[in-house]
């Protein structure tokens, strides 16, 4: 317990629930490591070590397939004894330590973290990005030592952005003291740079501010390119070659699109790698952030219960859905071009499917789960046009307001053939999976907002009951629902049978709702991965060859739409999807389960 | 001990009528409707459930005319004219003539009506059944007891401990008053085939020469069972349609006296006549046990040694014998609870799948699982016995201060023990059994601890006992109705701490009505014939074969039980016992309310 109230970061306060005492040993962290090097801030030397040797150790068990992981370790890393760092690995726990660690730590030669917003002007910087970096700071998850920097090419004072990113600045709902105090001293942090995304000079300008705020320590830097993809590579081109840190790491982190097909894909990846290593390369998928993504894998293999069940042999179908209740809402520019395939589907529902169906690794690390998911999308068939319906929203007038078509979006053409809605079957050609239909649903301008997984298991064999349950067993299976979004929860769908004299079977939740069982604020996603990338964890990271394998399966069919034009089918904004849906569904002998709930 | 227990005097020679043969051969006949053809009478059957309304008609609408039955028997329609019948006075406005072609009269008769149970569950269970409709139109209550008593006295009595149902109270007084007029009284002596003659007399006049079933309800001491039985089976029982008894436990106190018992009620009655009454079986969550087993396909791969590493039934009362010890020191919590409850919930739990839901399939495989068990030896068990405790100035009672109960009695208020069912499925799984009086909490559960995950990934997060991170399925069957599953998942946040949550299904948030008692659910059955919950002669036999040779060691070697104050958690020898076999009670982990 100590470990936990001492080192709050990872792991902040006590669980209400945590009153088991006996097992008080299970709330240790597996990030342990990371954690004291967080806490102890200035660890960020002991820390970069630890991972280090964690992937060196791997290495050397005969891990092949990654040089470029060994080969990117900076320099000063290497002068740290092994057995430390080992120590930092191995020690899971004692809180002994951490404080050690942290008096060790609190002194002069505490490396620094500057982190860079490029294009800290965009909406995801001033939603998103700057609110996580609050977020993290207020709950003491950042080094002692930080610097945060706006970078733009609208011309603004420090006290400009400091202005505007107050704006957007909140405090965990559960601890509300100290909020203000708080929020002035993290201002206090942030500066703003103006320059051009491809300017050298102006990055070396940047380099120079950095550099006094730093004021000689070890520093490490991080940049947050959130900016447009035309423009990736400039930026990271004059980052790299004129604002690298000296002396500690440097790692960009980089959002979607990563292209928009294999080839631009690859082209992108080549340019990066030009400037940078692959492990200082962090592709942000925020949906790999989600807390009950991250808990899907603590459900499968810390679960006996789950284990015999995750197969064809038990399990029918699995469905990842995605929906949002707007549209473009005037801003389908950019959206116009991607579609939501590329938005959705071959990035965030594709990754979630890849780490559900994925073996178990042979451990937790970043590299050992990458490697397994892309044996799960290098094992998939590339997607054919038929096991594929596309859908645009079309305009809809409901109780006197008139919601509008996605050709109404002024910012995409009136003939647009983009899909707004898209549903998929895809299937993956591997022993445990073979034949097991996985769909996909994803979509705008949908009657409801949500994201979820769902299980749908084979139904009794020599059901001893299925007199009561009809003709089609099928209905009344048990089913697993993993709700990402809204109202985080778990429930399995069991047969029971309704209280009473008589004999009727009902289908209930053994459910777990996230609202009533956990009091705290989920964290957002950023701010999850942002500290990953401060702390150089790279699990929820995509590696460039899962990109490849990713893009593999997509790149053909993608093709095909747009070579034969293909039109969507129409559906009203705020409905529940184009009907081509249901007939996908059905040649596959599914039925989508999220018709059914609610 | 056993001589007390000669349930059938000498008269083992008594012979049987005509008349009970027929109606032998008859209720056989209307049992083998629902037993036999399973695949068409148990889908009529789970219908009639459903609807809660005239499932007689029902039923004889769905192939089997219950007046065609006994038609072909020649024995319908018989002896009793109408002209035998003395009008009853206003009584006769029972509503019996407007539906005389609805179907066969039913007579319950609840031979001890005096008594606690009969007030306290066998009336309100007739009651609630009558409320909701399940009852066919023709039915009488009749009470039997020594007492004297008039129709309007038991009436009186009756009615305090009626109530309605919660979720529906709209004319409640007007069916309670519909119900009561149809409660009569008779009072007799439980040995006299006299009175009992007189009871059928009354009975006849009632059912008014229609085709009449009866099921007697037995309320009463067990020495007095097969007297009783024996008179109302010569004296009282039906000539046109079915004869029942219910029984209550206990049924005998060792193997021997069980297997007499069991000789004399079968000089009297067939196998199928006797029902012999496990409440817990009734309960809804012991019910839906099955349910849960054979209709849920996640639970298919779990359910053996594989993957379950023990199997938890737990029972505790939060009060002693408060004053009633009389008859539970002969008994003790083994026999009162163990042999027969929990036994029963542990044969349904571990039983191989059955052929089909039919009674005669279930208590097949059910006594399979009795058969491959091991008898209990004594270092199998820790027994215990409540002494007194004093808590916030307020002071509870021995077992031995109650002044029913012998100062020196060491008789058994609590008891834990080990049991192994040696075949495929379970062998090697400890299924551990643990009951008593005076405890902190009054619950009954059903616990299932699963394996660990091997080669865990997140074994860091555990600590070094991985047993104490598993799966467990929890069936609470009272109080507070509940199914959950705790599973591991991860605390919501940027660390990665592991946490047991529960999924679960509490049937108060689920289900707004309210749960049937269990002796609503047992009336019922035992008036429809069916039989799957209620305990077959050779069940009981191997019930009592696991448990006589420790019963009788126990008291040959006067075994004393270690003690435990009053509103505690038990004797720590409990958890000795489960130490032995590398278990962990899973209800005093302090996880759990």
């Amino acid at each position: 317990m100590a470990t936990l109230s001492s080192t709050h970061c990872r792991s902040y306060s006590p669980l209400p629930s945590s009153s088991y005492a006996p097992s008080s040993s299970s709330y240790l962290c597996f990030k342990l490591g990371h954690r004291q090097r967080v806490s102890v801030s200035s660890g960020s030397k002991r820390f970069l070590q630890a991972k280090v040797s964690i992937q060196s150790h791997t290495n050397s068990g005969g891990r092949t397939h990654d040089g470029a992981v060994t080969t990117t370790v900076a320099p000063i890393e290497n002068d740290i004894p092994f057995k430390k760092l080992k120590d930092g690995l191995l020690s899971v726990s004692s809180s002994d330590e951490c404080k050690d660690a942290m008096t060790f730590d609190i002194n002069e030669n505490e490396p620094t973290v500057s982190i860079t917003v490029v294009g800290a002007s965009g909406d995801l910087a001033k939603k998103k990005i700057f609110p996580a970096l609050f977020a993290l700071y207020y709950e003491d998850c950042l080094p002692q030592q930080f610097t945060i920097y706006g970078y733009a090419r609208s011309k603004m004072t420090d006290a400009d952005l400091r202005n505007m990113v107050s704006k957007t600045l909140t405090c965990r709902i559960d601890k509300r003291e100290n909020c203000t105090e708080k929020m002035e001293q993290f201002l206090k942090k942030c500066f703003y740079h103006s320059g051009q995304y491809d300017s050298p000079e102006n990055f070396a300008e940047l380099d120079q501010k950095l550099k006094e705020h730093e004021g000689g320590r070890v520093s490490n830097r991080l940049f947050y390119l959130s900016i447009p993809p035309n423009i990736f590579i400039d930026s990271v081109r004059c980052a790299s070659l004129s604002a690298s840190s000296g002396n500690g790491w440097t790692r960009v982190i980089v959002e979607k699109p990563f292209g928009r097909d294999s080839e631009s894909s690859a082209a992108l990846t080549k340019a990066l790698k030009q400037y940078l290593e692959e492990d200082q390369i962090f592709r942000i998928d925020h949906y790999l952030g989600k807390e009950l993504v991250e808990n899907l894998s603590v459900l499968r293999f810390s679960n006996l219960i789950f284990e015999p069940l995750w197969s064809r042999q038990y399990i029918r179908n699995v469905q990842l859905i995605f929906s949002e209740d707007f549209g473009t809402e005037g801003r389908g520019g950019y959206f116009d071009n991607y579609g939501i395939i590329r938005d959705i589907m071959q990035n965030h529902l594709l990754q979630i499917l890849a780490l559900f169906a994925m073996e178990t690794p042979v451990s937790l690390d970043a590299e050992d789960i990458r490697n397994e998911k892309v044996k799960v999308l290098r094992s998939m068939r590339p997607l054919q046009l038929e096991n594929m319906v596309v859908g645009q929203y079309k305009s809809h007038t409901k109780g006197g307001v008139t919601y509008p078509a996605y050709t109404d979006d002024k910012t995409v053409p009136d003939d647009s053939l983009t899909p707004t809605f898209a549903a998929a079957a895809l299937f993956i050609d591997n022993a445990r999976w073979d034949g097991v239909p996985f769909l996909m649903k994803a979509g705008k301008a949908l009657h409801n907002k949500r994201a979820e997984i769902r299980v749908q298991f084979r139904h009794v064999p020599g059901n001893l009951y299925n007199q009561n349950f009809g003709t089609d067993l099928d209905r009344a299976t048990n089913e697993l629902v993993i709700r990402v979004q809204p109202d985080e929860a778990i429930y399995l769908k069991i047969n029971n049978k309704v209280p009473g004299l008589g004999m009727r079977l009902d289908r209930s939740n053994l459910n777990l709702h996230y609202a009533a069982r956990y009091s705290k604020e989920i964290p957002d996603a950023y701010e999850r991965l942002l500290l990953d990338a401060v702390e150089g964890e790279r699990r929820l990271f995509i590696r460039s060859d899962e990109l490849d394998a990713a893009w593999a399966l997509f790149t053909p069919l993608l093709k095909e739409l747009e070579e034969k034009k293909i039109i969507p089918e129409y559906y009203p904004y705020g409905s529940r999807g184009p009907v081509g849906a249901h007939y996908l569904a059905a040649k596959y002998n599914v039925r989508w389960g999220d018709g059914v709930d609610q | 001990m056993a001589s007390q227990f000669g349930y059938c005097s000498s008269s083992s020679t008594t012979f049987t009528p005509s008349s009970f043969k027929n109606e032998t051969h008859l209720s056989s006949r209307f049992n083998i409707v629902p037993r036999k053809s399973h695949s068409s009478t148990s889908i009529s059957l789970i219908r009639l459930r459903i609807r809660p309304r005239k499932h007689f008609q029902l039923k004889s609408s769905s192939g089997h005319p219950l007046n065609a039955v006994s038609l072909q028997d020649g024995t319908a329609g018989v002896p009793l004219a109408k002209n035998d019948m003395e009008p009853q006075g206003k009584e006769e406005s029972l509503p019996f003539s407007q539906s005389e072609n609805v179907g066969p009269h039913l007579s319950i008769t609840i031979v001890g009506a005096s008594g606690d149970l009969a007030k306290k569950k066998i009336f309100p269970a007739l009651f609630a059944l009558y409320y909701e409709d399940w009852l066919p139109e023709n039915f009488i209550v009749f009470g039997y007891a020594r007492t004297k008593m008039t129709d309007e006295e038991l009436r009186n009595m009756i009615s305090r401990t009626l109530t309605c149902r919660i979720d529906q109270r709209e004319n409640c007084e007007d069916k309670m008053d519909r119900f009561l007029k149809r409660c009569f009284y008779h009072s007799g002596q439980y040995d006299s085939e006299e009175h009992f003659a007189e009871l059928n007399r009354k009975l006849q006049e009632k059912e008014a020469g229609k085709l009449s079933n009866r099921l007697f309800y037995l309320s009463i001491p067990p020495n007095i069972f097969v007297n009783v039985v024996k008179c109302a089976s010569l004296r009282a029982s039906s000539t046109s349609g079915w004869t029942r008894v219910i029984v209550e436990k206990p049924f005998g106190r060792d193997s021997e006296s069980s297997g007499e018992l069991t000789r004399c009620l079968k000089l009297y009655l067939t196998e199928d006549q006797i029902f012999r009454i496990d409440h817990y079986l009734g309960k809804e969550l012991v019910e839906n046990l099955s349910v849960l087993r054979f209709s849920n396909l996640v639970f298919e791969p779990l359910w053996s040694r594989n993957y379950i590493r023990n199997v938890q039934l737990i029972f505790s009362e939060d009060f002693g014998t408060e004053g009633r010890g009389g008859y539970f020191d002969n008994y003790g919590i083994i026999r009162d609870i163990m042999q027969n409850h929990l036994l029963q919930i542990l044969a349904l739990f571990a039983m191989e799948t059955p052929v089909s839901l039919d009674a005669e399939d279930i208590r097949n495989e059910k006594v399979k699982v009795l058969r491959s068990m091991r008898p209990l030896q004594l270092e199998d068990v820790a027994v215990g016995q409540y002494k007194g405790h004093s808590k916030g100035g307020k002071s509870y009672p021995a077992y031995t201060d109650d002044p029913t109960v012998p100062n020196n009695s060491l008789t058994p208020t609590f008891a834990a023990a080990a049991l192994f069912i040696n075949n495929a499925r379970w062998d090697g799984v400890p299924f551990l059994m643990k009951a008593g009086k005076a405890l902190h909490t009054k619950r009954a559960e059903i616990r299932v601890q699963f394996r660990h995950v091997p080669g865990n990934l997140y074994k860091r997060n555990f600590g070094t006992d991985l047993d104490k991170a598993t799966n467990d399925l929890v069936l609470r069957v009272q109080p507070d109705e509940a199914i959950y599953l705790k599973i591991n998942n991860k605390v919501p946040g940027l660390g990665m701490r592991l946490d047991r949550s529960d999924l679960n299904l509490l049937y108060r948030a689920r289900y707004s009505r309210e749960i049937p008692d269990a002796y609503e659910r047992l009336l019922l059955d035992a008036v429809e014939g069916e039989r799957r919950l209620f305990i077959r002669s050779d069940e009981l036999d191997a019930a009592w074969a696991l448990f006589t040779p420790l019963l009788k060691e126990l008291e040959q070697k006067k075994i004393v039980p270690e003690l435990y104050p009053y509103g505690s958690r038990g004797p720590v020898g409990a958890h000795y016992l489960a130490a032995k076999h590398n278990v962990r009670w899973g209800d005093l982990s302090g996880e759990d309310s």
